[in-house]
């Protein structure tokens, strides 16, 4: 049975339709990436399925139940967790305090230190500065830590919004391997990612959204066979 | 005229840390949701009563009633934000102006009905202390160590607990604490519960010092917007070191020129800040 379930969802901003129902669903353990231009709503499903915004129709149901009216921490708490665009740390405060705050929720609060070493195993950058503000350190780094804020909140489904977005491709590399390493882990991911290519070689399985909708769908190495995909978003 | 200057200059000082708590309570409430709480003063006179029925009628100490003041204040705050400010937290800044300017008007209102507007005072004296060539009363003197308490348990509370992290975090980021599990709108509620409480306590104090009514916390209001302005608003210790510099000015202004022109200085001041300095004469952005 799916962990995640997203069923038609519709949702937009004042005046503006973006999704016009989209389907999707994350199988146990598997890394499933949504691909697709910019600007055509992947960011905007990842929102509605946290809870940011609510959506205009649809549902989302999460361990098969319906979590639709949930409210964004409630969702966090019950384990659903993003990692969001942009990173969107807590750039006064230290990196030891932002790994904190990712494990707020009572259930994340219980497994602290095994899930810090953890995220300090994975990213061993992070334990040689815990000290210092998050908002003065390198891009990489801030990503680096918002995936590890993300690992704290022991995550059930973990989405990740443009991973590796503005970095180097030797960090963007690091951060893929992460992604490998938390699939071997046996955890469930979502990942939306510039980078299709290298998105579609880590995962299992792919959703192609266009106009609103989920327009082609499959196991990642099939699709990127596809000869639509390889020339939209491959650039081949 | 050097002692003169120097005992004016200690009594604004000790009077200042006072303004620095009621200003830390203006200053935290917009650091967290960047609302200007315009119910600020009716807060800090309904501080001041709390004392001083406390006293009157129960007999408590009025050093002692801080702690059912603070309480108070706190419940205070937390109603005030779930009643007015919750609905209008995302609405343009002139809403939530509106929303606490009602809640001025309402406690205002209806503290005039209740305590008329007549001047009262907590009768109680702790006669004074010599240091040297100074003397001053000794309230100034446990209103400023009550005053650097307060500070020191507010900057504890904020960075050395759970509940205290979240308002950091929701201050900095409130989507993303949100994400993280952080009930963002009771951390809210909670940051204006605690900017409550701090004018509260600090209407208690200035309660031991002086006369007032129920419109005395009006001027106190005003004097924390300078001092936000000064210390930078949303920095608690800016607003500490801005209550000193105002309370020191007020204390050696009256020295130079008659004492009806401290508010002209003041407020001078406040605008040539602001001017030049609009981040505070300490805050770094
Ligand atoms: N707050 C907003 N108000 C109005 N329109 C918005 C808002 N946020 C996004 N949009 C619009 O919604 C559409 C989808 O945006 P979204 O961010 O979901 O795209 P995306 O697929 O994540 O793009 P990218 O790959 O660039 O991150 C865009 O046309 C965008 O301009
Ligand atoms: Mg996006």
């Amino acid at each position: 049975m799916a962990i995640l379930e997203v069923n038609d969802i519709a949702a937009g901003y004042e005046g503006v339709q973006i999704l016009w129902g989209v389907n999707l669903k994350l199988e146990p353990g598997r890394l499933t990436t949504l691909v697709g231009s910019n600007g055509v709503g992947k960011t905007t499903l990842l929102k509605t399925v946290m809870g940011l915004m609510q959506p205009i129709d649809g549902s989302v149901s999460f361990q098969g139940k319906d979590v639709t009216h949930l409210s964004a921490h409630a969702r966090a708490k019950a384990g659903m967790v993003l990692v969001p665009e942009g990173r969107q740390l807590f750039t006064e405060m230290t990196i030891y305090e932002n790994l904190e705050m990712g494990a707020f929720s009572p259930r994340a609060r219980a497994t602290f230190s095994q899930n810090l070493d953890k995220v300090y195993e994975l990213f061993p950058r992070l334990q040689e500065r815990t000290r210092q503000k998050a908002g003065t350190l390198s891009g990489g780094e801030q990503q680096m830590v918002a995936v590890g804020r993300g690992l704290m909140a022991e995550p059930e489904v973990l989405m990740l919004d443009e991973l590796s977005l503005g970095l180097s491709p030797r960090l963007a590399l690091t951060l893929f391997e992460a992604l490998t390493r938390l699939k071997k882990t046996g955890l469930t991911m979502l990942l939306v990612e510039q980078n299709v290519t290298m998105a579609l070689a880590v995962s299992d399985y792919a959703y192609v959204l266009a106009e609103g909708k989920v327009h082609l769908e499959g196991p990642a190495r099939e699709l990127s066979k596809n000869d639509e995909v390889r020339r939209t978003y491959l650039g081949i | 005229m050097l002692d003169q200057l120097i005992s004016s200059l200690t009594d604004g000082l000790l009077l200042g840390f006072v303004y620095g708590v009621a200003a830390m309570g203006l200053t935290l409430i917009w650091g967290v949701m960047s609302v200007i709480n315009l119910a600020h003063g009716p807060i800090i006179a309904l501080g001041m009563f709390g004392a001083y029925l406390l006293f009157t009628h129960l007999g408590v100490n009025p050093y002692l009633a801080m702690a059912p003041v603070a309480g108070a204040g706190l419940i205070v705050g937390l109603v005030i934000y779930v009643i007015a400010v919750h609905r209008v937290i995302n609405a343009p800044h002139l809403s939530s102006l509106l929303a606490t300017f009602a809640v001025n008007m309402i406690i205002i209102g209806v503290g005039t009905a209740v305590f008329s507007t007549s001047p009262q005072n907590i009768d109680y004296s702790l006669g004074s202390v010599e240091v040297g060539f100074l003397t001053f009363p000794a309230s100034r003197l446990v209103g400023a160590v009550g005053a650097i308490l307060v500070t020191a348990c507010l900057y504890l509370f904020l960075y050395f607990t759970r509940p205290g992290k979240a308002i950091r975090a929701v201050a900095n980021n409130r989507m993303a604490s949100e994400l993280m599990g952080i009930p963002s709108s009771r951390v809210l509620a909670l940051s204006f519960g605690l900017g409550a409480m701090m004018a509260a306590v600090a209407g208690g104090l200035i309660a031991t010092f002086f006369p007032f009514t129920i419109l005395s916390g009006g001027p106190y209001e005003l004097k924390s917007f300078v001092i936000c302005v000064l210390g930078g608003l949303g920095h608690p210790l800016g607003a500490l070191v801005g209550g000193l510099l105002l309370g020191g000015l007020e204390g050696l202004i009256p020295t130079f020129m008659p004492v009806s022109w401290v508010p002209v200085v003041e407020f001078g001041l406040f605008v040539l800040v602001l001017l030049v300095r609009p981040s505070g004469l300490f805050g770094a952005k």
